[in-house]
């Protein structure tokens, strides 16, 4: 029998040295995620690559798929070098864990958004090489609504997690709408720049103040934004809305003197002062000041922690969903693997009657066709009646995980092999009576 | 239909009264808790109100010919009623400043409630005797309402604005905060209705003054109530004036707008309990 298994690196693994020898380029993914289900003998496979975690997802009949598949992988990295680095599950737990991984659930930053669009991508990535087969299509169907349901009745995506998104609600919180608005950064602090480039994203005017000129030139021309000096610092604070310090100063830079000046230049107009320097550039009494709205870095630190512990708090919450959904699709799997059993069962007791009825309807006196007709409902009846005692409890059987009762059917009945791995085929045709009829007739 | 018309008032008061009561109160859970189901919750409760509000005001005319009594139970019914669709009709429509205005009703709704019971007290009393009526009478009425309704809204808003703020200030990210407007939405909406409302209440101060002194030139130069009513023509004047003058706008205006519709409040206090017709400025 074929078994869904998934092998691994991960940010929990793993060190980001390993990670980034094994990513895979998006535009690179069918032709590896093929290679891969070649190279491992694999009759399904799906490649997830991000810069937190590799992973392989495939369906094998064979025991040493995983194997196979690491083997693959150690061609970039080296023999016996991912050993200690790989995770492995199989069947339900493989399951699991993909809707998990959809979910955002495994991820660095719990409820992050990002992973979904890249298991979307791997998806089709598969689907595009024709690795992906009707099991992998189906749990990873069912992973992105998991993903889904997860994001939308639970918590777990809610609220920004970094510093540059904190400021950025924050901003939008005091101003609403972004567009046009003036956003100054003082400095060129790596976090400052970040935080300066979301607000510009969302059609702020860019602002930047350097105590160098040229670092001010390199800075603006890096973020979209207008190059200022810092002698100017008074009259463009008066007319910002936002203002980003992140200099290396060991002084106040904003000081309750010039923002006393400011405040009433700009009317009282309500000012967004993010301090984002350590030491810090803005004095923390100007946030007692009318129209003045001061955040330094604990204050932004704070609220990302507390989004990311409601974020894990959330979490539980959503593995509950992960867990059911992963027991649904675990029983659909087994009525699939029983699916070919059942027709075999359906098959071989309505040929073994069939037959009787090519023997019996030539010494019958009646009309030939009208015999046949009554008898072909005789038989479907009896077929019927003797297999539905048998096929409930085969059903049971199946929900249960019960191998040693499916077993025991499979040894019982002359069904064919066809029936015990014929997962990638579960349709299968129900036994026809039209070539007896075809001699009936002749 | 038209018979029984009479009985259905008191009970319509009761559902409409009622309504808005649960509105009050699924508006603040929203404000608090959070939950669109709350928030669409609140927004179908004053929908049912404003709906009962409107046929109670309705009713008694299909009985008998609507007179107009022009007291101030029956301009508080009318006023409430307005501020109820007015709110509506500035959260519903698509071009409004903000998604998240709804939450208002938080503080707009109870509002529309205390001007409803404002109304619902002396039903008995008497309407305008004809002997002091006068053209200006209609006038004066009606653009005090239309002011006062704009007022309340603005209230509602400065309201919002100050616990907004203050949220701000004191850091608390989420919650309250991510429910209501942002700031500047805030602030300009609350001086959108202070524009309008403004100049009508200026018109119904004078409208009011003018009546007054053609119903008796010997009377004091002011009354209580006149007092009254001119220190919230004042209050909004000083706001209006600072914020287009000077600038002065946030937590300023917003305490002030509130002072003024306190101020307001208060006459129309006097107004209910004063005895006899209710009428005059």
């Amino acid at each position: 029998m074929s078994r869904l298994f998934v092998l691994g690196v991960s940010h929990k693994t793993s060190p980001v040295a390993l990670r980034e020898r094994l990513a895979v380029k998006p535009e690179a993914l069918p032709e590896t995620v093929k290679s891969l289900a070649e190279a491992a003998g694999l009759d399904e496979a799906l490649l997830v690559s991000t810069c937190n975690r590799v992973e392989v997802y495939g369906l094998a009949a064979h025991d040493d798929a995983p194997e196979r598949v690491r083997a693959f992988l150690e061609r970039t990295t080296g023999p016996g070098s991912l050993a200690a680095h790989t995770y492995e599950r199989q069947d339900a737990d493989a399951v699991r864990h993909a809707f998990r991984v959809a979910s955002s659930l495994d991820s660095m930053v719990v409820g992050e958004p990002q992973i979904l669009g890249q298991v979307k991508d791997a998806y089709e990535a598969a689907s595009a090489a024709g690795v992906l087969g009707s099991l992998l299509d189906r749990a990873f169907t069912k992973a992105f609504a998991v993903a889904k349901r997860v994001r939308s009745e639970t918590g777990v995506a809610a609220g920004t997690v970094s510093i540059s998104s904190i400021a950025c609600d924050l901003a939008e919180q005091i101003f609403g709408d972004l567009r046009g608005r003036r956003v100054l950064l003082v400095g060129a602090g790596k976090m400052g720049e970040s935080a300066a480039k979301h607000l510009a994203k969302e059609g702020a005017r860019l602002f930047v103040l350097n105590r160098s000129r040229e670092r001010a030139l390199e800075l603006a021309a890096a973020c979209g934004g207008e190059p200022r000096s810092l002698s100017e610092l008074a009259s463009e604070l008066a007319l910002c809305d936002v203002a980003i310090c992140s200099t290396s100063s060991e002084r106040f830079v904003v000081t309750m003197e010039l923002m006393k000046e400011v405040v009433r230049a700009r009317k009282y107009r309500p000012i967004f002062l993010v301090d984002i320097a350590v030491p810090r550039d803005v004095d923390p009494r100007i946030g007692e000041m009318e129209g003045c709205f001061v955040y330094d870095v604990d204050d932004l630190q704070k609220v990302a922690n507390e989004n990311l512990a409601g974020r894990r708090r959330e979490a539980e919450a959503a593995e509950q969903i992960v867990e059911t959904e992963t027991r649904a699709f675990e029983e659909w799997r087994r009525q699939q693997d029983l699916k070919p059993l059942i027709v075999g069962l359906r098959e071989h007791v309505r040929g073994v009657l069939a037959a009787e009825l090519e023997r019996t309807l030539p010494r019958l006196k009646g009309d030939p066709t009208q015999d046949r007709a009554a008898l072909e409902r005789m038989i479907d009846a009896a077929t019927n009646k003797l297999l539905h005692g048998p096929l409930t409890a085969l059903k049971a059987a199946g929900e249960r995980g019960d191998a040693a009762a499916i077993d025991a059917v499979r040894a019982l009945f002359p069904l064919g092999a066809e029936t015990s791995s014929s997962r990638r085929d579960p349709e299968a045709q129900r036994p026809e009576l039209t070539p007896a009829r075809g001699k009936v007739g002749a | 239909m038209l018979r029984c018309a009479p009985v259905i008032v008191p009970i319509l008061f009761g559902v409409t009264a009622l309504a808005y009561l649960v509105a009050s109160g699924l508006f603040l859970a929203f404000l608090l808790r959070g939950g669109e189901a709350l928030g669409r919750a609140a927004l179908g409760a004053l929908g049912a109100g404003t709906i009962s509000h409107l046929v109670f005001l309705v009713a008694p005319a299909l009985s008998a010919a609507p007179v107009l009594a022009l007291d101030i139970r029956e301009s508080l019914a009318v006023g409430s009623l307005l501020v109820s669709l007015a709110f509506l009709v500035t959260t519903l429509t698509p071009r409004a400043p903000s998604t998240r205005l709804s939450v208002l009703g938080a503080f707009i709704t109870p509002v529309t409630l205390v001007f409803f019971l404002g109304a619902g007290l002396h039903r008995n009393v008497t309407s305008v005797p004809e002997g002091v009526r006068s053209a200006l009478l209609p006038v004066h009425v009606g653009v005090n309402v239309l002011g006062v309704v704009a007022f309340a809204l603005a209230f509602g808003v400065a309201v919002a604005y100050v616990v907004q703020e203050r949220q701000l200030r004191q850091k608390r990210i989420g919650g309250m905060l991510s429910r209501l407007p942002p700031l500047d939405v805030l602030d300009a909406l609350g001086f959108r209705f202070i524009a309008i409302g403004f100049p009508l209440f200026t018109l119904g101060v004078v409208s009011g003054a003018l009546w007054a002194v053609r119903l008796d030139p010997d009377a004091p130069a002011l009354s209580t109530s006149q007092l009254v009513g001119l220190l919230a023509w004042l209050t909004f004047a000083a706001v209006l004036g600072l914020r287009v003058g000077a600038g002065w706008r946030g937590r300023r205006a917003a305490y002030g707008t509130m002072a003024g519709f306190l101020c307001t409040c208060l006459l129309l206090l006097g107004y209910v309990f004063r005895d006899g017709s209710g009428v005059g400025s």
